[in-house]
C-alpha cells in the first residue's frame, strides 16, 4: 500500500511536470467552449450565403441539442484523440526506457504499477471530462435556458466510461508490446474493429464504439436507456478485463 | 562463514543461445566479488535472474538464505542493485528520486530522510540541486549509487558500474564501492580488470556460459604461480654475457632494453641456475623477480 501511494503521487508529479495535465486540461476546456459557441454561430455563419443561381441557404435556429451534437462528436473524436495521444506512453515508455527497474528491484510488486498508472490515469480523464463538461453545460444553459435532457447521466455517464476504457485499452498495449508504437496500435487497431464490426446492425447495440459520441440519441429521446445498456456492461467488463490480463502479461515479462 | 548469494546449476537460454549453461558459486558474506566477463558474456543476464527480473531455465539462486523466484521481489529486500545504465525520471531531482525509492521500499520517514541525506553526501550529489535530465552520467551512475545503497542492503549488486565513465567518475565509483564493501557484500560484473584488483578480494570468471574460473584472488594467484622471471641488468654488457652463457634459459625470452623475461618450466630449478651463472660471472643484476600472475594474464588464460 505503502508503495501504491508512493507511485501513484510520483504518477501525479509526473504529469504535471511533463505537461500532460496541461496538455488535457486545456484540450477539454477548449472543447466544453467550442462546442455550444460553434452551434451558435454556425448557422449565422452559413444563413445568407448566396451559393449562386439564387441558392440561399436557410438554417434553422439552432437548439441546445446542436450543442450537445457538438460536445458529442469533439469529445468523442478530438477529445479521444487527445486522451490518446496523452496516455499512449504511460507504460510503454517506462518498460523501454527502462526506468521501473530500480523501483521494481526496491520490492514495488508488479500489479501496482498497472493500478496505480490506471488511478491516475482515470483522475486525470475524470477531471478534464468534468471541466469539459461543466463549461459547455454553463454556456449551454446561458445560450438556450431550461432544455431539457432526458437520460443525461447515461448519456455522458457513457461517454465518460468510453474513455477509462481506452486508458485500459493503452496500458495492455504498452504492456504487451514495451513501446510506444504497440500501445498506440493496439489501440487504434481495436477502435477500427469495433468501427468495421458497427456496420452490422446486430452488433450496434453491444459494441462500446457506440459510447463515444452514439448517446447523443439518449440525450434528445430518440432512443432509450435500454438500447445502450448492454454496451455499457460490454464496456465495463471489457476495460476490466483488459486490466486484469495486463496483470498477468506483466507478471510473466521478462524486463 | 554464510553465503550471501548462492548459485547452483543456473542455466539460461534465449532461443537457440544458451548463454548461462549450468554455473554455479557461491558469494560469502563480507566478501566484494568480481564477476568478469568479456561484453555479451552473460553477466547481466545472471543479474537481472538474480533479481527475479528474469526467469531462468534451470537451477537455483539463494539470497540470504531465501530462494528466488521470477517475477516476485520478496529476496529484493535484501539487495541493492545498481544497473548498468540506470535510467531515472528526468524531470525529478536527486533528493526527490531517493524519496521515491525510500517510500517504495517502506523506510520509516525519519530513517529515510537521514539515510538520503547520508548518501547524498557520500556520493558527492548534495549541494546539487538540477533535474535528473541534466545529469552527466557520472551523476548519474552515482545517483544510481546512492539508490542503491538506500535500504542498507545486505547485499550490493552493480552491473558494469565504471564501464561508461571517465577516469575521474571511475574513481570516485571505485571509492564509493570500497566505502560500501566495509558494510556490505558486493557483487559486481566488469571487463576492467583493473578495477577488479583494485578492490575485489574474490572473483569468478565468465566465459562461453560456464565460471572457467573461480576463488579468492590470492589462490587465484597461488593455483596459477607465475612461470616467468625477470631479472633486469645494469649494462647491456652485462646483459649479453649472461645470454651467451645462459643459452639453454633462453628458448622462451623476451628482451626489453636491460630487461630479460624468461619463461620457464620449473622455477626452482630455473632460479638456482640463474644465480649460478650470475654468481660465477660475477654479476651483479639490478632486480631478480619472480613474476606474480596478474589477473590479466589469469583472463586471457581462461577466456582467451
Amino acid at each position: 500500500m505503502k508503495s501504491f501511494v508512493a507511485f501513484t503521487k510520483k504518477e501525479f508529479t509526473e504529469s504535471l511536470r511533463t505537461y500532460r495535465l496541461v496538455v488535457l486540461a486545456a484540450v477539454f476546456l477548449l472543447l466544453g467552449v467550442m462546442s455550444p459557441l460553434f452551434a451558435k454561430i454556425l448557422p449565422e455563419l452559413l444563413s445568407g450565403v448566396d451559393l449562386g443561381g439564387g441558392i440561399v441557404i436557410t438554417a434553422p435556429d439552432p437548439t441546445a441539442m446542436d450543442s450537445w451534437a457538438q460536445f458529442f462528436k469533439n469529445v468523442g473524436q478530438t477529445g479521444m484523440l487527445a486522451l490518446i495521444i496523452t496516455f499512449s506512453g504511460i507504460i510503454a515508455n517506462e518498460l523501454s526506457r527502462g526506468t521501473l527497474i530500480i523501483l521494481l528491484t526496491k520490492g514495488m510488486k508488479r500489479h501496482t504499477v498497472i493500478l496505480s498508472k490506471f488511478l491516475s490515469a482515470s483522475v486525470l480523464w475524470t477531471a478534464s471530462y468534468l471541466l469539459c463538461l461543466v463549461v459547455c453545460y454553463a454556456y449551454t444553459e446561458y445560450f438556450w435556458p431550461a432544455s431539457t435532457l432526458s437520460n443525461a447521466f447515461l448519456a455522458f455517464f457513457s461517454m465518460w466510461l468510453f474513455g477509462e476504457f481506452l486508458i485500459a485499452l493503452l496500458i495492455f498495449g504498452g504492456i504487451l508490446f514495451g513501446n510506444l508504437y504497440g500501445s498506440l496500435l493496439t489501440c487504434l487497431g481495436v477502435i477500427v474493429t469495433l468501427s468495421l464490426l458497427n456496420i452490422l446492425p446486430y452488433v450496434q447495440k453491444y459494441n462500446p464504439i457506440a459510447l463515444a459520441g452514439g448517446t447523443l440519441n439518449l440525450l434528445n429521446a430518440q432512443k432509450e436507456a435500454a438500447d445502450f445498456i448492454p454496451a455499457t456492461i460490454i464496456c465495463s467488463v471489457m476495460a476490466v478485463s483488459l486490466l486484469v490480463m495486463s496483470i498477468v502479461v506483466f507478471n510473466k515479462k521478462q524486463i | 562463514m554464510t553465503n550471501t548469494l548462492s548459485v547452483k546449476g543456473l542455466s539460461k537460454s534465449f532461443g537457440a543461445n544458451k548463454v548461462i549453461d549450468g554455473i554455479s558459486f557461491d558469494v560469502p558474506e563480507g566478501s566484494t566479488f568480481g564477476f568478469i566477463g568479456a561484453n555479451g558474456a552473460g553477466k547481466t543476464t545472471t543479474m537481472k535472474m538474480i533479481l527475479g527480473l528474469l526467469p531462468s531455465d534451470n537451477g537455483e539462486i539463494f539470497v540470504c538464505g531465501e530462494k528466488v523466484s521470477f517475477g516476485a521481489t520478496k529476496t529484493n529486500r535484501f539487495i541493492g542493485y545498481l544497473p548498468d545504465v540506470p535510467e531515472f525520471y528526468g524531470y525529478m531531482r536527486a533528493k526527490e528520486y531517493l524519496q521515491l525509492c525510500g517510500e517504495i521500499a517502506g523506510l520509516d520517514a525519519l530513517v529515510k530522510s537521514r539515510r538520503i541525506s547520508e548518501l547524498l553526501d557520500i556520493v558527492g550529489l548534495s549541494g546539487v540541486n538540477k533535474k535528473i535530465s541534466a545529469f552527466s552520467r557520472g551523476m548519474k551512475q552515482r545517483l544510481g549509487m546512492a539508490q542503491a545503497l538506500l535500504n542498507e542492503p545486505k547485499l550490493l549488486i552493480c552491473d558494469e558500474p565504471t564501464s561508461a565513465l571517465d577516469p575521474m567518475g571511475r574513481k570516485e565509483i571505485l571509492e564509493n564501492l570500497k566505502q560500501a564493501s566495509r558494510k556490505t557484500t558486493v557483487f559486481f560484473s566488469t571487463h576492467i580488470l583493473s578495477d577488479v584488483e583494485r578492490i575485489c578480494d574474490r572473483v569468478a570468471v565468465l566465459s562461453g556460459g560456464h565460471i572457467a574460473l573461480s576463488g579468492t584472488l590470492a589462490e587465484l594467484r597461488t593455483k596459477h604461480k607465475s612461470n616467468s622471471i625477470l631479472i633486469k641488468f645494469a649494462s647491456a654488457i652485462d646483459k649479453e654475457q649472461f645470454v651467451s652463457a645462459a643459452a639453454l634459459l633462453m628458448k622462451d625470452a623476451k628482451s626489453v632494453d636491460m630487461e630479460l623475461t624468461l619463461r620457464v618450466t620449473d622455477i626452482e630449478a630455473a632460479q638456482r641456475v640463474i644465480l649460478r651463472i650470475l654468481f660465477s660471472n660475477d654479476i651483479l643484476p639490478l632486480k631478480l623477480e619472480v613474476l606474480e600472475p596478474t589477473i590479466e594474464s589469469l583472463y586471457l588464460e581462461v577466456a582467451g
